[in-house]
């Protein structure tokens, strides 16, 4: 099915390609040896993953081992559990700045490098268990979207009605970025138990790997793990945002849907949640470590670091070589959806996969061209230019009819755009108005 | 060390609009240069060298006008704004939609319209609605009497001679009108006059596909536009028992493929969907083809072009949406709002009719005459048209004469002019014109005039030739005038020109 879309990919004379290829850099990092982050004598353990919030099992002075859980979810929905990623003794609860910029709970752990460890979890076998009974598992293990959202896998799988692929998602299109490629070489059986755990969960027949068709290596040891399985291997072009969920259903099954995947019978979820999810039934551990990308041309040694959760990201780039250049963006994540944090002590969480530093230089800018490169390769389809328009004299009416909220702040009309404008900018401000003006 | 906030993305493509300014810039600068070498070849060195000191001509006038108006408005950095304003791009294709007889000076003028009219009081660049280039155009070419420098007139050219009789050629004179330009081969080849940049087919649609593989501008607009003219003028052209060489003729004469790619793909004055620029190419060749046959213009490519810049708000406005979800509304607009361009289109087709078929439509203008019985033979009925006063300036037709003999007040002089195919045709095996004009000195008025030879090829402007015709300049004098020969008038401008001479020769006795 897939191999069949595949040449019919391109659409309507009447549209863009909806979509780009970027020069993903992806060479400065992907095959370098990845450096274990020698780990910090101090750790901050966010108590928020993304809206998942947990108030703490712990309190100062407490003993704690790696995998012990520290943290209890206050809520049943955004339901992720905090474990111990070290072991050492909890020095309190601290106000620290966050990636989002604003100050939060964190546990402070001084580090006793002793890596004494407890097993969070029994032994489990997806093979014997029963459908209810991987969910709870998958509930209890603290699994999220690593891909950077952080949603709580389980409930992805609650109710899954009418789905006939299930589908990973390995592509990882933004640009820098290879901490999955580095996660997935390194532990294709991981990835193999955890995706055929998820695949009996979401109640496919099949499912469905997407792999970008460049990453041959990749490529070939995805068929030594799935062939004979119901899963097989989908390779998709170099183009951003290949790895946006609805590009990426687009491109494998040919079908748009309107709020959820489930609408076109698909399940996703991230290539680095199967891993994390087979090691928590394999080896019992939670996710302790990340696999993150250090890269841009302003960090002096890009490469792919294991570090801790709760290493500051100060420490990763102090062990990287420092920066490189006198004025530099920090970007958590990759450069295209990842937010600049003008202050290196934020922690890196669960659902980071890279920080990116690039040297700061100010484009130059021109006016707005009306080229429609933006509208051409707006994934949503939408017309950024004439939402740019609109917004700045606050022309309502308009604003409606161009479906702003559709945006995903893909970031690719800023990208495109050769005037080099902050056009996604600009469709952010046109929602936060159209949010206040409902 | 300073860390710095920006929002996201903070990644940005190679891609920038100076660098698509300049290949722009390139394409125009290989479309200058053919036209240099052509007019080299075809004319004469000074030709040539007219091209390039019009090009220079108007971008010295572009920057100018920028600097001045951005040093009067007081701008924190006249370098950044000299250099996001493209103002250079606009000088090469006005100068490339003029005709080599442009004067220097409406030149300058007509870039400094453009400049200023076109683009500056808008805001600059990317606020203008117009096209600069064809507003400029439009604003000052041929309402402004120092316009054309005669002394490099070419002739004809196609869509002048097409204009006289209507845009509507009969299928059995085409090939005998097209054959004055060489046919549509060295159409395609650009070797006829025109406007300086319409001169060759090939080279344009090499820049055009350049452009287009370098996404410098999209490929719907021209392909979109092009092929609505020639699907358009073939249905017309079968309704009126033409065939498929009238619709080629149509793409190549003036300024469809030049106007095609590098006008209608202005993106500040066209659309910014894909489906709005389709509907906006397909409006532009319809309003092109309805001006060429109705409106009483050389071409109609500059105002189809500056009408359809009227309507890109309301397009844009139209196609409002989200490109996945309203793909269904979108195709419908298009379809629904291309059909009535095109209707309207055949209906004006319908309603035209030749303007020579039921007189001499061949011998318009000096069309040779392949059909022989469609040429009116000498003597035949002479129908005058327009009047020509005998001050008329005749410099391209380059009249000379030498007194022949003398009697009291009597002089006879024997003239020769260029004719048709000399003026319109430089390297054409035609001959001079030589007539025999008697002037009586006293009153200073024509006695007689009788053709002596007539150059250009047997049964062309004929009838400008015959007794009636040149009984006309009887008893004329210089501040007299007489009629053009409707069908041969550029045959009656050069025995026009004889009589000029020989009257001013005889004043100078
Ligand atoms: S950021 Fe929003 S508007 Fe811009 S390309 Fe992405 S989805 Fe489209
Ligand atoms: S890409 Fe930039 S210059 Fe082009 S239309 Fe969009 S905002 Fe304008």
């Amino acid at each position: 099915m897939f191999q069949e879309r595949k040449g019919k990919e391109h659409m309507s004379i009447l549209t863009g390609p909806m979509r780009f290829h970027l020069d993903g850099h992806k060479e400065l990092t992907a095959h370098k040896d990845v450096l274990v982050l020698e780990e910090p004598d101090d750790l901050y353990i966010p108590l928020v993953n993304g809206r998942a919030a947990c108030s703490p099992l712990v309190k100062e002075g407490d003993e704690v081992k790696v995998g012990q859980r520290i943290g209890e979810p206050t809520d049943g929905f955004w339901y992720v559990p905090i474990f111990s990623p070290v072991s050492g003794t909890v020095v309190g609860i601290e106000k620290r700045m966050t990636a989002a910029l604003k100050p939060g709970d964190h546990i402070h752990i001084r580090n006793d490098h002793k890596h004494s460890a407890t097993r969070a979890f029994r032994e489990f076998d997806y093979e014997t268990a029963t459908r209810e009974e991987i969910l709870d598992f998958v509930k209890s293990a603290g699994m999220a979207g690593l891909g950077g959202a952080g949603f709580p896998t389980f409930n992805k799988y609650t109710k899954p009605e009418g789905i006939e692929l299930f589908i990973i998602n390995a592509v990882e299109c933004e640009p820098y970025l290879t901490a999955d490629y580095a996660n997935s070489m390194a532990n294709p059986e991981l990835m193999r138990d955890g995706a055929l755990a998820l695949l009996k969960l979401s109640t496919a027949p099949k499912g469905l790997i997407a792999v970008k068709e460049d990453k041959k290596d990749l490529i070939e040891v995805l068929h030594k793990q799935f062939d004979g399985t119901p899963i097989e291997v989908a390779e998709v072009p170099d183009i951003y945002p290949a790895g946006w969920e609805r590009t990426l259903i687009y491109m494998l099954t040919g079908k748009r849907y309107d709020r959820l995947p489930a609408e076109a019978g698909c399940i996703l979820n991230n290539v680095s949640t199967c891993i994390a999810l087979g090691n928590a039934m394999k080896n019992g551990m939670p996710i302790t470590a990340k696999y993150l990308t250090v890269s841009g041309d302003g960090v002096k040694e890009p490469q792919n670091v294991i570090v801790p959760v709760g290493t500051p990201a100060s420490e990763v780039i102090r062990q990287c070589g420092g920066y490189v250049g006198e004025d530099c963006l920090l970007i958590a994540g990759g450069p295209m959806m990842g937010r600049t944090i003008p202050n290196d002590q934020f922690v890196i969480g669960i659902a980071n996969n890279g920080l990116t530093v690039l040297q700061h230089r100010e484009p130059f800018s021109v006016k707005c061209l009306r080229c429609g490169k933006c509208t051409e390769t707006c994934p949503s389809g939408l017309v950024p230019v004439r939402i740019n328009a609109c917004e700045k004299i606050k022309d309502i009416d308009s604003l409606k009819k161009l479906s702003v909220m559709d945006c995903i702040e893909c970031g690719l009309c800023t990208y495109i755009c050769p005037s080099k404008l902050d056009v996604t900018e600009g469709v952010r401000r046109a929602k936060r108005y159209m949010a206040l003006v409902k | 060390m300073k860390l710095t906030f920006k929002p996201s993305p903070n990644y940005r493509n190679e891609k920038s609009t100076t660098g698509i300014m300049k290949d722009l810039g390139l394409c125009l600068c290989a479309v200058l240069l053919y036209a240099v070498i052509y007019y080299c070849a075809a004319f004469g060195a000074q030709y040539g060298l007219r091209v390039i000191l019009l090009a220079c001509d108007a971008v010295v006038a572009a920057l100018a006008t920028d600097a001045v108006f951005y040093k009067f408005a007081k701008s924190k950095d006249i370098m950044k704004d000299l250099k996001s304003s493209y103002s250079i791009i606009t000088a090469l294709i006005l100068v490339l939609i003029s005709r080599i007889d442009t004067s220097y000076f409406a030149m300058a003028v007509c870039t400094i319209m453009a400049v200023y009219f076109g683009k500056l009081v808008f805001g600059g660049f990317g606020q203008n609605i117009f096209n600069p280039a064809a507003f400029g155009a439009a604003l000052i070419m041929g309402n402004f009497a120092a316009s054309y420098n005669v002394d490099f007139a070419t002739g004809a050219t196609p869509t002048q001679a097409a204009s006289s009789i209507g845009w509507m050629i009969p299928s059995g004179n085409f090939a005998s009108f097209i054959s004055q330009y060489g046919g549509l081969g060295r159409m395609f080849l650009g070797q006829y006059p025109s406007t300086i940049g319409s001169t060759c087919a090939l080279l344009i649609l090499c820049c055009g596909a350049f452009l287009i593989w370098q996404r410098d501008i999209d490929w719907q607009t021209p392909v979109f536009y092009i092929c609505t003219v020639f699907v358009e003028a073939l249905c017309i052209g079968l309704m009126h028992g033409a065939g498929i060489e009238y619709a080629l003729f149509n793409v190549l004469a003036g300024g469809v493929l030049f106007g095609g790619v590098f006008m209608a793909t202005d993106p500040v004055t066209t659309p910014v969907t894909i489906p709005g620029r389709i509907l906006w190419a397909i409006g532009a060749a319809s309003l092109t083809l309805i001006i060429r046959l109705k409106a009483n213009f050389a071409d109609g490519v500059l105002f189809a072009i500056l009408l359809m810049n009227m309507l890109t708000p309301a397009i844009d406005k139209l196609f409002d949406g989200n490109q996945i979800k309203d793909a269904a509304k979108f195709r419908r607009n298009v379809l629904i709002g291309g059909a009535a361009f095109a209707a309207l289109t055949l209906l004006v087709g319908t309603s035209v009719k030749p303007k020579g078929e039921t007189a001499a439509a061949p011998a318009s203008s000096g069309v040779p005459a392949a059909s022989g019985e469609a040429a009116a033979p000498a003597g035949g009925d002479v129908n005058f048209g327009e009047a020509l006063p005998m001050t008329y300036n005749f410099n391209a037709n380059k009249a000379s004469c030498v007194i022949d003999g003398e009697e009291n007040n009597t002089v006879r002089y024997a003239c020769e002019a260029k004719g048709f195919g000399l003026v319109t045709n430089a390297d054409g095996d035609y001959e001079m014109n030589q007539a025999m004009v008697v002037v009586d000195k006293s009153t200073g008025k024509i006695k007689s005039i009788s053709m002596i030879n007539f150059g250009d090829t047997a049964g062309v402007g004929d009838m400008a030739t015959s007794d009636e015709a040149l009984a006309q300049f009887e008893g004329k004098g210089l501040e007299d005038e007489v009629n053009l020969v409707t069908g041969a008038t550029f045959t009656t401008r050069s025995v026009a020109s004889m009589a000029q001479a020989a009257l001013n020769a005889a004043q100078e006795d």
